[in-house]
């Protein structure tokens, strides 16, 4: 029996819904996973953004010897969001593949797993944020209320990553190259996104098509825009991202149930 | 409306697995084929084929065959964990399918963690997984553990948490999978009990198993499979009788044909018949 677009998507809705108990269990599951047997625990939410932080600003100021002022806000406020980003995508793409075991014991609807990963994404991404906050104990001058702005771009990078987070752990049950593939896809994705540089950098260079056509060009650029420039979002490009996302959502979701009945035979 | 006459109804099933498509597929042997168009057409194995069978309320079904045959395909069938390729499957009311106790784990969270979490896959609220994780834990018999990492169980003890969490939801179909065998004497007994009370409160009771006498003790009725279909059906006793004879004639062909294995198997017998 084949469902058209609209009732698996609404189907697929449905599932996340009534299971929210579930989501709400395996999010803590993943949550307990990562970091457990460290003996500073889950200190390492913290610790983690730190220490790209601190990389990438040796890279760009020591290295390429740019000048930039507050070089490591600058950075934070926008590798924050990106490894938020690359690590829900890389888990979550892994979550239907790493369950194979349970998902032939028991019937239940799939789609909670990729959904649970990226939640527990955005947990880490929360905890995240205290180490920005604490940067500005030593950058006060950036400090304005624009942040409070942050959940909203926080909103629009969610849907965005779990559009994408539910189409590729559908897809990497069928093909296992996927996963490897967007190991490198998300590191040129990074470097292709203005999060060590910024836009204004490029703008004689025809490079800077390319990013427009990047939607993380608008979140990083929003993002920096309330923790670093003291300024609002970039508010119309935001409102476009969220829109695409949202029919990427409808798309991914579709896929993936009309390939969830298959998952149980390949696993 | 009327409640239907059998707990699970099994009409004409069939379930196919393509080839082409394993866990080993890769994105470059996809391509390969598609740009050489060298996929071939029916690289298909069909896994179960042609099985009829009805379980009433109360009736407990033994499920015989060497390894190959089919049975787990089945219960993945039963389960809805595998959608039909032919046929149907109608269970009616709600299926209980660990069927190897425990594998579904999470090991870095607790015993009592996971009897939510395994209850929230099944679908069972939160509030009545409250109610009954007493009662899994008083089962499972695991004492202090049941608040440690599932990882530092041992075997038995993930089997007797997984079996108490199982039987515990009060499932009006059990199916289990080679796993009345599992833990010490003591919980075997206990466990098997538990079925017996399944049984007697019309349940139905679907089991796989290697064991001929679990299946005279337990079941009421047994089928046969071989090569994906169901080639005896009828009374355990009759069922692993001819079982028995199935495996001498088997051996005998063995020893005749030297060790030319898939040529010295007997034919399938085709007892099924088709429904019209």
């Amino acid at each position: 029996m084949r469902l058209g677009f609209v009732r698996l998507v609404t189907r697929g809705s449905v599932d996340l819904k009534t299971r929210g108990r579930l989501l709400q269990h395996l999010v803590g599951t993943d949550l307990k996973r990562t970091h457990a047997d460290t003996v500073v625990g889950q200190l390492w939410w913290l610790i983690d953004p730190f220490f790209s932080m601190a990389i990438y600003s040796i890279l760009v100021t020591v290295v390429f010897q740019k000048s930039m002022p507050d070089a490591p806000l600058f950075l934070f406020a926008a590798i924050l969001p990106w490894q938020w980003f690359s690590t829900s995508l890389m888990d979550a793409t892994t979550s239907v593949t790493g369950r194979g075991n349970l998902i032939r014991q028991i019937q239940f609807p799939k789609l909670v797993l990729p959904a649970a990963t990226t939640v527990a994404g955005s947990i880490t991404f929360c905890f995240g944020l205290l180490s920005l906050a604490l940067l500005y104990l030593l950058y006060p001058s950036h400090l304005s209320p624009w942040l409070l702005m942050i959940p909203i771009i926080a909103a629009v990078q969610f849907v965005f990553t779990l559009a994408l987070a539910i189409l590729f752990s559908a897809l990497n049950t069928f093909y296992r190259d996927v996963q490897n593939l967007l190991r490198h896809a998300t590191r040129i994705w990074f470097y292709m996104s203005p999060a060590i540089y910024s836009v204004s950098d490029l703008s004689g260079s025809g490079f800077r098509y390319v990013l427009g056509l990047n939607p993380f060009t608008y979140i990083l650029t929003s993002y920096r825009n309330v923790a670093y420039y003291k300024s609002a979002p970039d508010w119309v490009a935001l409102a476009i991202v969220l829109v695409l996302s949202l029919f990427l959502l409808a798309f991914s979701i579709w896929v993936f149930k009309r390939l969830e009945t298959g998952f149980a035979k390949i696993l | 409306m009327p409640t239907p006459a059998y707990a699970v109804d099994v009409q004409d099933l069939g379930i196919r697995y393509n080839l082409n498509l394993t866990r080993r597929t890769t994105l470059k042997g996809s391509l390969a084929e598609w740009v050489g168009r060298k996929q071939q057409v029916g690289r298909h194995f069909w896994a179960l084929r042609h099985v009829d069978f009805q379980i009433g309320r109360g009736e407990s079904l033994g499920i015989l065959g060497s390894n190959g045959a089919g049975k787990s395909t089945l219960l993945l069938a039963l389960a809805g964990i595998l959608a039909p390729d032919e046929g149907s499957v109608t269970l009616s009311g709600r299926v209980s399918s660990l069927l190897t106790l425990g594998a579904g784990f999470e090991m870095e969270i607790s015993g009592r963690e996971n009897i939510f979490l395994i209850g929230g896959f099944m679908g069972i609220r939160h509030r009545a997984m409250q109610g009954l994780t007493p009662s899994i834990i008083e089962f499972a018999d695991i004492g202090a553990f049941i608040d440690a990492p599932v990882r530092t169980y041992s075997t038995g003890m993930r089997a007797r948490l997984g079996f108490a969490i199982a039987t515990a939801i009060a499932p009006d179909i059990l199916l289990l999978d080679e796993v009345l065998g599992t833990g010490d004497e003591e919980f075997r007994g206990r466990s098997r009990q538990r079925i017996r009370e399944m049984v007697a409160r019309a349940k139905a009771i679907v089991l796989v198993t290697h064991d001929l006498t679990t299946v005279t003790e337990f079941c009421n009725r047994a089928l046969l499979m071989e090569f994906g279909q169901v080639v005896y059906a009828g009374t355990p006793q009759d069922t692993v009788g001819f079982y028995k004879e199935r495996i001498q004639e088997r051996k005998r062909r063995l020893a005749e044909a030297g060790h030319e294995s898939e040529a010295a198997l007997p034919p399938p017998v085709a007892l099924h018949q088709p429904a019209s």
